[in-house]
């Protein structure tokens, strides 16, 4: 049985070393904390695995048996032999590095990766069917963020396949996006942006706009509406605070503090 | 309503008497593919025709019984006399026919078979059809070619009932394997039956049935799922469509009996929405289900509830992998995830689920009724029972063909099949769908298993078989089920999503004549990854079409980058059309018919084709009557 399931710590072998990994935790999480490199795209500790981009991959041994999994979701059994790059490894990166480098050869993260496994120039001609120069690799990061982490799940997938690319409903304007900025923080290959004119928040590849508040000390725009509602929501701050800009909440909390000694004196 | 086996053998006898028949019954193959064929038409004039005249007949719509090339196809049964066969059957036929038919007698024009005995999994369900002198110069079922060597238990009932009607199914049997193994096995029993036979996933992946309940059964969680798989998808394969449409009935029981085994008390059937009729038959095979009792609380009085829905997928061909089926059922994307923890233990909604396909489900009654030992005894040391192939391509008999596994590829294809059209040469059989690979003529003598077609490079996959003749490019034919996959790739995993593409390319390319050295190497490069490094099945097997082509037609492969000629002469591209100028009589045919005017001449003097301007349609070589076009 899987140590899933157990709710056991097991106790498996990475690079011919003994390690232990905790209940339910995956080969990646115990390389990444005994320090051990393994290259990711996809992954990112504040959302869920999605395993796609596949560099994660690892070889694990059964006695002559071995089989290449993805390590940010493969819950190591007792006794697995698990090895973090070797020939098959490398060559299997390597050839995923040279299609994503060949998908969007503009971008710096996949160059130096695809650098590191020595790929400079992908050998495919120019292509008629798959996607010309994007930043996007599809990593899925800016879904899980906005689902998982935002609660929104303004982003989503149109198209299948090589036409397969990240959207809002029906690419217009999206009442689920709150103009937070997560995706665009969290994108590895910079494929998304927004800029902040007229107080408006433009999400630029998501073709949507959503209205700033400026701060109710210093005058700047520093958040979106649906944003700071968020935050009501979500979070335990006194009401007045929260449309005060972070730099500015320093001394404006202290002052709302002061008030509130000077209103309400001690006894 | 039928709370026990006896109920269910009182309401059999009164189904069967109230089928006795008192007079003569037609019925017409209905199925997508006798629709196609023109089956309405016949069914509609064979009604009239009966209307006009007056004559007590019943006319019913049946399904298929696997003889597509033949249809339209009816059976008669007249009271006293044995079961014929018609083939062909057309509108104009039907006066003869209905005079035939009412007169006792056979209508030679059309008749192709007549039936001596019924595989049925009752054997008190049919009376042995009578001897009958009328019948002597049709040939009997059996000798028949298309016919001969098939053994139809999957197809049991396809084309020998009304399947909108579950009394027929009840009289032939129907609904007394799940009687038999909710009232008088237990689940673990059930499980030991299953795995006793031998029976295999007939969905593409072969796995052991048996051991999945048994995974499913032992899982942790509830509630448990059991889910049928219809997502038919693999180009040239229709095996689960026709059964759905002929026999649904055998489906449900299959999943009454499965959901008994595991402890699942809710069931879904994920059929395609391109299989409107299958999707009809089912909802209403369910809905009489549901009337009897077999279906909802307390099945047979066991204290067992089983409720079955539908759901209607998109026409993605990825959401017959288990895990995207599960996700698209669930109402998110329909892309695969990471089975490092399998569905029967973590699927529908984190819930044990065992998932099987419709041909898998519709063989277990076989096995409960028939019993494991015998299922055992058919097929070979690996893949027990039998499987249905559909058999397209360049042969002469297309259709569906069921037949114990183990049976060469040359009884299939030449026997069964009728071999290629006179004149042409086998050149391979694709066998598999998409994932699977193409096996060379020369290796016509391997038995059709599971075990069998892996070690050839190809598969069993869900049993399409497609023949390919000597007019069969295999670079193209690579190209195109490239082509579907790239399309069909639902995007999610890097090799699969970028893997297609750039192999399309480079076989575009190579098609087109633009091939490269190099291009072989990139091919077998991006091979291994796509199959070490997918994330699903589809991604997986995607480089199998590419793989086999390259290791048994290397040489069309050089051809075309070397000497960019394609041998088959069907990559456009690459031919060359010329005009023999000693076998030209200026007749000018071909100048007429060029699309282009490419073709210039003298009248009754030799003529010239314009390369430069010529498109390669083709049309001169089809209308020369003097074999003075060369396409090289």
């Amino acid at each position: 049985m899987s140590g899933t399931t157990t709710g056991e710590k097991v106790t498996f072998t990475l690079n011919g070393r003994q390690v232990t990994a905790e209940p339910g935790e995956t080969v990646l999480s115990v390389a990444r904390r005994l320090d051990v490199h393994i290259p990711t795209l996809c992954f990112h500790e504040s959302v869920s695995s999605y395993g796609a981009c596949r560099l994660c991959l690892v070889e694990v041994f059964w006695g002559k048996r071995s089989k290449l999994v993805t390590s940010c979701l493969y819950i190591p059994y007792p006794d697995d032999r698990i090895e973090t790059d070797n020939a098959r490894i490398h060559g299997v990166r390597k050839l995923v590095l040279e299609l994503l480098l060949a998908r969007s050869p503009h971008v710096e993260a996949i160059r130096e990766l695809a650098r590191e496994y020595c790929v400079e120039v992908p050998r495919f001609r120019p292509s008629a069917v798959t996607a010309d120069a994007t930043r996007c690799v599809l990593c899925d990061l800016c879904v899980r963020v906005c689902a998982e982490v935002v609660g929104q799940s303004a982003i989503g997938y149109a198209g299948r396949g090589s036409e397969r690319v990240i959207t809002v409903p029906f690419g217009e304007q999206a009442e689920e996006c709150i103009g937070c900025g997560a995706c665009v923080f969290i994108c590895p290959t910079q494929a998304l942006s927004y800029e902040d004119i007229a107080g408006q928040r433009l999400m630029k590849e998501l073709n949507t706009s959503v209205p700033l508040v400026a701060c109710r000390v210093c005058g700047e725009h520093f958040a979106t509406e649906k944003q700071l509602a968020k935050l009501r929501e979500r979070i335990t701050m006194p009401d007045e605070l929260v449309d005060v800009c972070p730099r500015c909440r320093g001394t404006e909390f202290t002052r709302v503090l002061d008030e509130a000694l000077v209103t309400k004196p001690r006894v | 309503m039928i709370t026990s086996p006896e109920q269910l053998a009182e309401y059999r006898a009164k189904c069967r008497s109230a089928q006795t028949l008192l007079r003569p019954r037609l019925l017409v193959g209905m199925a997508t593919c006798g629709l196609a064929s023109g089956a309405a038409k016949v069914f509609a004039a064979l009604r009239e025709e009966a209307a006009l005249r007056g004559v007590d007949i019943d006319i019913v719509a049946t399904g298929c019984k696997g003889a597509c090339f033949l249809e339209p196809l009816i059976d008669a049964v007249i009271p006293g006399k044995a079961r014929v066969t018609y083939a062909g059957v057309t509108v104009e036929d039907v006066p003869d026919l209905l005079d035939a038919v009412l007169a006792g007698a056979v209508y030679a024009k059309r008749a192709l078979a007549r039936e001596t005995a019924e595989c049925l999994l009752i054997e008190d369900c049919a009376e042995p059809y009578p001897a009958d002198a009328n019948l002597e110069g049709v040939p009997a079922y059996d000798a028949v070619p298309f016919f001969h060597g098939q053994l139809h238990l999957a197809m049991r009932n396809c084309g020998y009932l009304d399947p909108t009607s579950i009394d027929e199914y009840i009289a032939r049997g129907g609904y007394a394997a799940a009687a038999r193994a909710l009232t008088t096995m237990t689940p673990e029993q059930i499980i030991e039956a299953i795995k006793t036979s031998g029976l295999r996933g007939r969905g593409g992946g072969g796995f052991p049935t048996g051991r999945k309940w048994e995974s499913c059964r032992k899982a942790h969680g509830t509630p448990k799922y059991v889910v049928c798989n219809a997502d038919e998808g693999d180009p040239g394969a229709y095996m689960d469509r026709s059964i759905l449409e002929s026999d649904p009935h055998s489906v449900l029981e299959g999943m009454i009996i499965g959901s008994f085994a595991v402890g699942a008390n809710q069931g879904f059937i994920y059929v395609r929405e391109e299989y409107p009729l299958a999707v009809e038959r089912l909802r209403h095979a369910i809905t009489q289900a549901e009337e009897l009792g077999l279906l909802g609380t307390n099945i047979f009085d066991t204290g067992h509830d089983f409720t079955l829905r539908i759901n209607r997928g998109a026409g993605a061909f990825v959401c017959g992998e288990s895990t995207a089926l599960m996700a698209s059922l669930e109402g998110r994307v329909g892309e695969p995830r990471a089975k490092y923890i399998h569905t029967v233990e973590s699927g529908l909604w984190g819930k044990p689920s065992c998932l099987n396909n419709v041909e898998t489900w519709n063989n277990v009654p076989v096995v409960i009724q028939r019993g494991a030992e015998w299922f055992a005894g058919i097929g070979t040391e690996g893949s027990k029972g039998t499987k249905v192939f559909s058999l397209v391509g360049k042969v002469r008999h297309v259709g569906l063909v069921e037949v114990p596994m183990g049976m060469t590829l040359r009884a299939v294809i030449e026997g069964i099949g009728g071999g290629v059209p006179e004149g042409r040469q086998l050149k391979a059989i694709q066998t598999g769908g998409p994932s699977g690979g193409c096996i060379p003529a020369e290796y016509l003598d391997s038995p059709v298993d599971f075990e069998s077609l892996s070690s050839l490079g190809s598969m069993m996959g869900s049993g399409g078989v497609i023949v390919m003749d000597d007019r069969t490019c295999m670079v193209d034919v690579a190209r195109y089920f490239l082509a579907f996959l790239k399309d069909e790739s639902c995007g999610k995993c890097v090799p699969c999503r970028e893997g297609t593409g750039r192999m399309l390319d480079i076989l575009t390319a190579i098609c087109e004549g633009r091939g490269e050295p190099g291009d072989i190497e990139i091919l077998r490069d991006l091979a291994t990854v796509m199959s070490e490094a997918s994330l699903c099945g589809l991604g997986t097997s995607a480089a199998n079409p590419v793989l086999t082509t390259l290791q048994y037609f290397a040489d069309e492969y050089q051809a075309h980058i070397a000497d960019h000629t394609c041998p088959a002469k069907v990559c456009r591209a690459l031919l060359r059309y010329s005009i023999l100028t000693e076998a030209c009589t200026g007749c000018a045919a071909c100048a007429k018919v060029c699309p282009v005017n490419a073709i210039s001449g003298e009248r009754k003097s030799p003529h010239v084709i314009d390369e430069t301007a010529c498109i390669k349609c083709g049309q001169c070589y089809e209308i020369c009557r003097f074999s003075a076009i060369e396409v090289a």
